[in-house]
């Protein structure tokens, strides 16, 4: 059985990840959610219940604006689009989570 | 700030947010589904596996929410439906603490937009605070100086500060249309007025400068009210011709019913330009106003001006030496006296110690619930809320009250300043200045905020911070084990004491304000005023006297008139005596500062009424001198200083000596006038109505003050109202600009300067009626909820073989020991306002009455005791216990 990793064991790292995968694209929650599995292989399968909080969280910080539109398979859905801050916001984060992961992985190393 | 902008949307669009949220995750669970169906799951399957896959929906909406709004503000709206059930929960408390809460809201609410609207008035005006006054106040004389003509013409060029200095003169002239004659309040005024109200014509045009030109041909504008009533609305108005006194005036145009700059006029023509020659000290008396320019405030423009007269002190003065120039928002240019200012404050004080007094009952009731909720704040602590969040819940149920009881009590206050307005206006008999609305002011919204939550406070707050005070835990232990009931901790039998002792005090003082107005109206005058008529006379100045010596033409003028009135009048068969003075007894006597020869007094003398009057008053008034001489002819010359003292004056400023051949002047004020000459006193007439300093007033020869009015007071035989027509059609016909105003029987002069106090009075009687109901009700509640809660304790007593009698003695004891220190605490203050302060005794009535409701109150004490105590005796012991423990 694939071991579950969930979002829990670093939180916040969802308010890095949902603006990375949409820093290519505009996506909804759905699409969000699958790209985020497809990336990690399977590892990251986020629940509903901590996607939609994250991205009105995202929405209220303004990382993020919605707009509603047409899915692929025609149905009306929600798009989810980078905003500049949030741009500017995902650089920042990444940053300071790579000098995390650098220094556990010290600590771990030591 | 964005952030905070947002979080604003979503709460004005919370519905469609969650819309939105819904149907987006009802497409993420449609999606999912697919997902399993296309891995080769049946739909049913797939749809389960979905709804797994996604995890809850309801902590995924939660938790999109919280995002959104702010814990505390979560937690306070759930606080607040609380409240609000527990108002469905507990109706009676509702009922009467909402009422009473609203009551006190309301009178507290309107009490401070009567005072706000007569004291700090706000102009509806578009930026109508810029607006001022500018006066020259008098030091020497302690009032504003009139004839300044002469300093508008000079600010209007020299204040840079202020823009648009413009004037208006108020008069009276008779207005003559083809339906008769009516006096009409006429403002004679610069067009500037019209500029600085910013009010467009309803017809017409507005004043302009073209007008004030000497050449101009006489226009006049007329106020909406005006054209209705006069001119039945006729459209085509504009153009047609008015008598104004003795000239004929075109009307251009016609204000909307709003506009009534300056005061509450209806009528304007234009101040001629020639208003602007006029020397120091000279001309007409203008109301002078102006707007502060863009970057100016009060304060830089008061500077300049002040700047400017000392220029002109420096410059006239003889003229100018004493006068200090002032610059005023523009509504305290028409205050009144500053002693009906007290008045207001002091009401205004009693109405704020109404709604406390009201909020401490309805802490007392509210206590009494908290008390009952004890076991569920103790768990609720026990659980982990702190002191301060059920504190904070309990501010928020009273809130709700105080919320509910604020909207009432506002919908009532705006019934009531109705009501007062329409009243005063009645009263009054002319229209209230513009500025004077139903409405509450911004300021008073903000009060009546202020007062919701400070009630609020007192209400919810204080009785929550009493009951999860120290001892919570042991609280914790009796509710649980079944300890007895609980009393009254000292805090609260304070409030109770003070609340008693207030409620003694309210119809005391109702009591006391009655009969002093009572005692104001019926003041004795010393003669019998009910067979006089009284009337004030004027005249119209159809130009503005153009020098003082053309002023003195036209008072020369008025006295030869009314003195041929008077003679008129004295062939009338009906009428036995004639005479004028500048102030009829029984009405407010200006107030001048004196020294006595020979009786050394401080340096700024004793305070004595004045009065100007005609030879015979004292004879027509059938209130012959009590020793020396009445005034004589000769003392009517000029340079003749004489003055005839009351009694009062005799008694209080001389401890009856003999007045008779002293001499008084007017005191010096230290640096600002020097004394003035000496007068002998010929004579000591009785008290005669001098309203002020306790009636301690001369009396000197009306010769020629120049008072643009002068009244009247004539002895007729049979009833003085049917003389009233007779009296005004001999004034048209010695002169028919002669104006006739307040025409009435001479005992009901005065009357005006009692309405405030008769308005004070009527609020009082029914505020202390309430707070009384209030009391006995707060009392009653909250006496028979502790009683009931002791249930437990007389079952134990009556169980140990105690009598009856003895087990209501036991539980009555501290009940009307807290309601007795409490009427005793009232009776002291009484006394020491009342007795100490007024030298005023209760007459028995008063007394009774005091008496019968300290004993009412008692009663209803004594029957909450009672009524929950029969009701625990009459269950069994044994099953008192069981119930209770």
């Amino acid at each position: 059985m694939r071991e579950r990793t969930s979002t829990e064991t670093l939180p916040g790292t969802l308010d890095l990840l949902i603006p990375k995968v949409l820093s290519r694209d505009s996506m909804h929650g759905y699409g969000i959610a699958q790209r985020l599995k497809g990336l990690s292989e399977d590892v990251l399968q986020v629940g509903e219940s901590s996607l939609y909080p994250a991205l009105q969280r995202l929405l209220l910080r303004g990382w993020v604006q919605s707009k509603w539109g047409v899915s692929d398979n025609n149905r009306r859905a929600r798009y989810y689009r980078l905003t500049e801050v949030g741009r500017k916001q995902l650089a920042r984060e990444r940053r300071d989570f790579d000098r995390l992961i650098v220094a556990i992985q010290r600590v771990l190393e030591a | 700030m964005r952030q905070l902008l947002r979080r604003l949307q979503h709460a004005f669009r919370f519905r469609r947010f969650a819309r939105d949220l819904d149907e987006e995750m009802r497409f993420h669970l449609d999606m999912k589904r697919q997902e399993f169906e296309a891995a080769g799951l049946d739909r049913s399957k797939a749809d389960n596996a979905a709804k797994r896959a996604m995890g809850s929906l309801l902590d995924a909406r939660q938790g999109a929410r919280d995002i959104w709004v702010w814990p505390w503000v979560q937690g306070l709206s759930m606080d607040f439906k609380l409240g609000l059930r527990m108002l469905i929960k507990y109706p009676g408390l509702t009922m009467v603490g909402g009422a009473a809460m609203a009551f006190g809201i309301a009178a507290g609410v309107a009490g401070f937009e009567i005072l706000t609207q007569m004291l700090d008035p706000t102009l509806p005006l578009d930026q109508g605070h810029r607006i001022v006054g500018l006066r020259n106040w008098d030091a020497a004389r302690d009032r504003p100086s009139p004839h300044n003509a002469y300093d508008f013409a000079s600010w209007r060029e020299e204040l840079e500060q202020i823009d648009d200095v413009g004037a208006v003169a108020l008069s009276e002239r008779n207005l003559t249309t083809d339906d008769g004659t009516e006096p009409v309040g006429v403002a004679e005024m610069t067009a500037s007025g019209f500029r600085i109200a910013a009010a467009a014509p309803l017809l017409g045009r507005t004043l302009i400068e073209g007008d004030e030109t000497l050449s101009a041909p006489p226009v006049a504008v007329i106020g909406e009210a005006l054209w209705r009533r006069r001119f039945f609305a006729d459209p085509r108005i504009v153009g047609r011709t008015v008598r104004l006194g003795k000239e004929l005036r075109t009307i251009v145009g016609v204000m909307p019913e709003s506009f009534g700059f300056p005061l509450a006029h209806s009528f304007w023509i234009p101040l001629r330009r020639d208003v602007l020659d006029y020397g120091p000290g000279e001309g007409p008396s203008l109301v002078i106003f102006g707007r502060l320019s863009s970057d100016a405030t009060l304060e830089q423009a008061q500077a300049e001006l002040a700047m400017v007269g000392r220029r002109r002190a420096a410059d006239s003065p003889e003229t100018h030496e004493f006068l200090r120039g002032q610059v005023v928002p523009y509504g305290k240019l028409f205050l009144e006296p500053r002693d009906s200012w007290r008045g207001l404050a002091l009401a205004n004080t009693f109405l704020v110690a109404l709604v406390v007094l009201i909020c401490a009952n309805v802490a007392l009731l509210i206590f009494a619930r908290a008390e009952a909720r004890r076991t569920e704040i103790a768990i609720r602590n026990a659980l982990g809320a702190s002191r301060r969040r059920i504190v904070l819940q309990l501010f928020v149920e009273a809130l709700a009250l105080s919320g509910l009881a604020a909207a009432v009590g506002l919908a009532a206050a705006r019934v009531a300043l109705h009501s007062f307005w329409s009243m005063r206006e009645a009263d009054l008999g002319r229209p209230l200045p513009f500025w004077i609305s139903d409405g509450l002011a911004p300021t008073t919204q903000i009060y009546a905020v202020a007062l919701t939550v400070v009630g609020a406070m007192i209400i919810g707050a204080l009785p929550a911070l009493n009951a999860t005070g120290r001892g919570r835990q042991a609280q914790l232990r009796h509710s649980t084990a079944g300890g007895g009931g609980f009393r009254f901790g000292g805090i609260w039998t304070a409030v109770t004491v003070i609340q008693v002792a207030v409620t003694v005090m309210f119809p005391a003082t109702a009591f006391f304000f009655q009969r002093w107005v009572v005692e104001g109206l019926t003041r004795d005058v010393g003669f019998r005023a009910e067979q006089f008529i009284s009337a004030r006379l004027a005249m119209d100045a159809e130009t503005l006297p153009s020098s003082s010596k053309e002023g003195v033409q036209f008072h020369t003028q008025f006295r030869s008139t009314y003195q041929d009135l008077g003679r008129r009048l004295e062939s009338e068969p009906g009428v036995t005596a004639v005479t004028f003075t500048d102030t009829l007894p029984g009405t407010l006597h200006a107030a001048e500062r004196y020294e006595i020869e020979g009786i050394p007094v401080s340096e700024l003398g004793r305070e004595a009424r004045l009065a100007f009057v005609d030879v015979d008053f004292f004879s027509a008034l059938e209130a012959p001198i009590l020793s020396g001489r009445s005034f004589e002819l000769a003392d009517f010359e000029s340079d003749s200083e004489v003055a005839i003292v009351n009694e009062s004056f005799v008694n209080q400023l001389l401890q009856g000596r003999n007045p008779v051949g002293r001499r008084i002047r007017r005191a010096a004020l230290p640096n600002v006038r020097s004394p003035g000459p000496w007068m002998e006193i010929v004579g000591v007439a009785r008290n005669l109505g001098m309203v002020g300093s306790d009636g301690v007033g001369l009396y000197r020869p009306l010769t020629s003050i120049s008072s643009p009015s002068v009244e009247v007071a004539v002895h007729v035989k049979g009833t003085p109202a049917s003389f009233a027509a007779r009296l005004r059609s001999l004034a048209s016909e010695v002169d028919p600009t002669l104006r006739v105003h307040d025409l009435m029987p001479l005992d009901e002069v005065g009357a005006d300067l009692w309405l405030e106090s008769r308005y004070l009075s009527r609020v009082l009687a029914v505020l202390s009626g309430v707070a009384l109901l209030l009391s006995l009700t707060t009392i009653y509640a909250t006496m028979a909820f502790t009683v009931a809660q002791r249930t437990r304790e007389i079952g134990v007593r009556v169980a140990l073989g105690a009598d009856r009698g003895h087990v209501i003695a036991v539980i009555a004891r501290r009940p009307l020991t807290q309601i007795s220190l409490g009427i005793v605490a009232g009776g002291w203050l009484v006394a020491l306002v009342f007795v100490g302060l007024f030298q005023s005794v209760p007459n028995l009535t008063e007394a009774v009455l005091i008496g019968a409701y300290s004993v009412l109150m008692m009663g209803v004490c004594l029957l909450a005791c009672v009524v929950p105590t029969q009701r625990a005796l009459r269950l069994e012991p044994n099953e008192v216990l069981r119930v209770e423990g």
